[in-house]
C-alpha cells in the first residue's frame, strides 16, 4: 500500500523546487570536491552545470525508454517503470559526472528486472547490449551494489499500472461510459510520457494513474469528471477534491512540457563530460583498472592464521590429581 | 590387517589369534610365548632395551600403545610416594606446584628424559617427606577400612533380605500343601457335592491371594542400600510468577490516504467481477480466486489519491 510505504515516506517531494535544490547540491559537492585546483571562472567551463547535467538525464532517460522497448524477451510495464524510479532517484544524490549515466541505466533496469521478478540472467541481459559485453557485465555486477546502497535499499515501487487497471474495472462497474477499453491506448501513451518526467517522484501512483485516465478520456471527447467528483471523492471534502484537481492538472502539464533535448546540445555536453568525469569510476581508465587489480590481489592473499590447534597441553596436566590413575 | 604384532618373533594376530600381547615396566611388548620362553627361569633382560626385568610383573596389555602402559607402571610407582593431598598444602597454587612436579617426573621417566636426575630427585623428595609418606600411607589404609565396613554392613543386610524371601518362600509352600491336605479331607469325608466343594475352595484361595497382595512390606530402602531420606534434601522447585493473560487486540487498519475500497462482499454483489478475468479450474483448486486481484487493483487505485507533499 502506497501511504504507509517507503516511497511515499524517503522517495516522494514537496514540489520541482526541491528536487532541483537536491540536484544542485550535490552537482555543487562534485565540483568543490574535484575542483579545487581550478580557478572560478575556469570551473564553470570545465564542470557540467545542473541544468547540464539535467538535459544529459533528459536524454538518457529516453535511452532508457528505447533499451526498454527493445529489450529480448519482450518485459512488462512493471519493470520499466521501477527502472525508471531508480534512475531518477540515483541521480537526485549522485552527480552524472560521478557516474556515468550510460552504466547506471543498465545497472537500474537489471536490478528492476530482478525486483520485478522478470527473470533473465545476466547473461541474457548483456545480450541486448551492444559492444564489450563481458564489460558491460562487469561494470552491471560492480554497480549493483552501489546502486541498492544509494536506493537506501528501498527497492520496492508502486506502479501506477495496477491502479489504472483498478480504475478501469470501476469505471466499467459503476459508470456508464461505453466501451471503457478504448481508453488504453491513451493511458499508456500518457504514462510513457509521464516516466520522461519528475512527476513520480512528487505525486503518488494512484494520482498519476487518474490522470493518464482523465486525459485519455478527454481525447476520446468524453468526461469522467462526474465519476471522480460524485463517486470516488462522494464522501471526502471539498478540499481534498481541489488538491486531486490540482494534481491532476500538475502532472498533465508535466507531461505537456516533454521534448527531447537538442541533439547537438548533448553532444557537446557528453564531450564535456568525457574530461570532467570522476576517473576513479571510469572503468576505461588507468586509475579504475589499477583499483580493480589491488582489490583482485587483497582476495588472493592466504590467510596467514594459526590453522590448527597447538598441540600445548601443558595447561592440562595441573589439573589432573595424582588419584586420577 | 591387524597390525598387532609381537615384535621379536613377528607372530601377528592374524596367524594366532590367541595372541596375547605382555608388558612389563619398560614398556616393550612381549608375545605370551616369548615371554614364556625368555623369561624360563623367572628374570631376565628386556630383548629391546636390556633393562632386568622379572617375570612377575609382565601383564596383558590393555592400550594399543605400549607407552601408555609404561606410563601407567611408572605413575603408580611415583604416586606411591607423592601421596600428599590438597589439606597437606596452605594455597591451591602450591597444591597445582606440586601436581604439576609428579606430572614432569612421569613424562621424564616414560620418555627417558634426565632418568638419573629425575631418580635423584625421586630420592631427595622421599628422604624430605617421611614422615608424611607414613602418615598418608596410614591415611589411606584407615579409608580403605572404612569403606571395607560398609561393605560388610552391605553385605550383611543382603543376607538378611535373602533369608526373609527363603522364609516367606517356605511358609507359602507350607500353606499350599497344608490346602491340599484340608481339600482332600474335605472331599473324603464331607458329603456335599465334589464340584461344589472345590469351587469354594477355590474361592477361598482367590480371597487370600487378595488379602495378601497388599500386604507386601513397606520398602525403606533402594536395594543398594542407599537412604530413601537423602533424596528429600533436595530443594524443591521455586515457583513461576505468572503474568497477565494475554489479550488479542485486532491490528491497527493504516491510514489509506483515499477513498474505502468496496469489500469483497460488495465486489462480489455490485459485479465488479464481471470485468475480471474469471479464475480458472486449477486455479481455484489452489485456493486462487479473482476476487482478491480485483480488490487489490481496486484498493491500490484508491490508495493516495489524497496524498498531498
Amino acid at each position: 500500500m502506497f501511504s504507509t510505504s517507503s516511497q511515499r515516506k524517503f522517495w516522494t517531494y514537496r514540489d520541482e523546487d526541491e528536487l532541483a535544490d537536491l540536484r544542485g547540491k550535490h552537482n555543487l559537492n562534485y565540483i568543490s570536491k574535484h575542483g579545487a585546483h581550478i580557478d572560478e571562472i575556469q570551473r564553470y567551463n570545465f564542470f557540467l552545470s545542473p541544468d547540464e547535467e539535467r538535459l544529459l538525464l533528459k536524454q538518457y532517460e529516453l535511452h532508457l525508454k528505447e533499451f526498454c522497448k527493445r529489450f529480448s524477451p519482450p518485459m512488462p510495464k512493471g519493470v520499466v517503470g521501477t527502472a525508471f524510479h531508480y534512475f531518477k532517484r540515483f541521480y537526485l544524490y549522485n552527480s552524472t559526472m560521478d557516474y556515468h549515466p550510460k552504466e547506471i541505466l543498465a545497472t537500474c533496469v537489471y536490478l528492476a528486472c530482478k525486483v520485478e521478478e522478470f527473470n533473465v540472467s545476466i547473461g541474457q541481459f548483456v545480450a541486448n547490449i551492444k559492444g564489450d559485453r563481458d564489460k558491460a557485465s562487469d561494470i552491471i555486477l560492480n554497480n549493483e551494489l552501489l546502486l541498492m546502497q544509494q536506493l537506501n535499499y528501498h527497492l520496492t515501487i508502486h506502479n501506477p499500472f495496477r491502479p489504472v487497471e483498478g480504475f478501469l474495472i470501476d469505471i466499467k462497474t459503476r459508470c456508464s461510459l461505453a466501451n471503457p477499453e478504448r481508453l488504453r491506448g491513451g493511458i499508456d501513451e500518457f504514462l510513457e510520457k509521464v516516466f520522461l518526467t519528475d512527476a513520480c517522484l512528487l505525486y503518488a501512483p494512484s494520482q498519476i494513474a487518474l490522470a493518464a485516465v482523465l486525459h485519455a478520456a478527454s481525447k476520446e471527447q468524453e468526461n469522467l469528471d462526474s465519476y471522480v467528483t460524485d463517486m470516488l471523492f462522494r464522501d471526502a471534502g471539498q478540499d481534498k477534491l481541489a488538491i486531486l484537481i490540482e494534481a491532476v492538472r500538475k502532472i498533465r502539464s508535466l507531461v505537456k512540457m516533454v521534448e527531447s533535448p537538442a541533439r547537438e546540445k548533448v553532444r557537446i555536453i557528453e564531450k564535456k563530460l568525457d574530461r570532467c568525469r570522476n576517473q576513479e569510476n571510469n572503468p576505461d581508465s588507468e586509475i579504475y583498472k589499477r583499483r580493480m587489480r589491488e582489490l583482485l590481489d587483497e582476495d588472493d592473499i592466504p590467510h596467514t592464521g594459526p590453522s590448527r590447534m597447538s598441540l600445548d597441553t601443558s595447561g592440562v596436566t595441573t589439573v589432573l590429581s595424582p588419584s586420577a590413575s | 590387517m591387524d597390525d598387532q604384532a609381537c615384535p621379536r618373533c613377528k607372530t601377528t594376530k592374524y596367524r594366532n589369534p590367541s595372541l596375547k600381547l605382555m608388558v612389563n615396566v619398560c614398556g616393550h611388548a612381549l608375545c605370551e610365548s616369548c615371554v614364556d620362553l625368555l623369561f624360563l627361569k623367572g628374570s631376565g633382560s628386556c630383548p629391546d632395551c636390556n633393562v632386568p626385568l622379572r617375570r612377575s610383573n609382565f601383564r596383558v596389555q590393555l592400550f594399543e600403545d605400549p607407552m601408555v602402559e609404561k606410563e601407567i607402571d611408572i605413575r603408580k610407582r611415583v604416586l606411591k610416594d607423592y601421596n600428599k593431598k590438597e589439606e597437606d598444602f596452605a594455597t591451591l597454587r602450591e597444591y597445582n606446584d606440586y601436581l604439576e612436579e609428579i606430572e614432569t617426573i612421569v613424562y621424564n621417566l616414560t620418555n627417558n628424559i634426565d632418568i638419573v636426575g629425575t631418580n635423584k630427585r625421586i630420592e631427595q623428595y622421599k628422604k624430605d617427606n617421611k614422615e608424611i609418606i607414613m602418615k598418608n600411607k596410614a591415611k589411606i589404609g584407615r579409608e580403605e577400612v572404612e569403606l571395607e565396613e560398609i561393605l560388610e554392613i552391605e553385605k550383611q543386610m543382603e543376607e538378611l533380605r535373602r533369608q526373609e524371601i527363603n522364609r516367606l518362600e517356605q511358609e507359602a509352600k507350607k500353606q499350599k500343601i497344608r490346602e491340599k491336605e484340608a481339600l482332600i479331607d474335605e472331599l473324603m469325608f464331607a458329603e456335599g457335592d465334589a464340584k461344589e466343594i472345590l469351587n469354594t475352595f477355590a474361592q477361598n484361595k482367590a480371597n487370600k491371594q487378595e488379602e495378601l497382595l497388599p500386604a507386601v512390606p513397606k520398602v525403606t530402602q533402594f536395594s543398594t542400600g542407599v537412604k530413601f531420606t537423602r533424596v528429600s534434601t533436595q530443594p524443591t522447585l521455586p515457583l513461576i510468577e505468572e503474568g497477565p493473560l494475554y489479550k488479542y487486540e485486532a491490528p491497527i487498519v493504516p491510514d489509506r490516504c483515499g477513498p474505502d475500497a468496496p469489500s469483497i462482499e460488495d465486489i462480489v454483489r455490485c459485479g465488479y467481477l464481471k470485468h475480471v478475468r474469471a479464475e480458472s479450474e486449477t486455479e481455484k483448486a489452489g485456493g486462487y480466486k479473482s476476487t482478491l486481484p480485483c480488490l487489490r487493483a481496486l484498493q491500490d487505485a484508491l490508495a493516495g489519491l489524497y496524498h498531498t507533499s
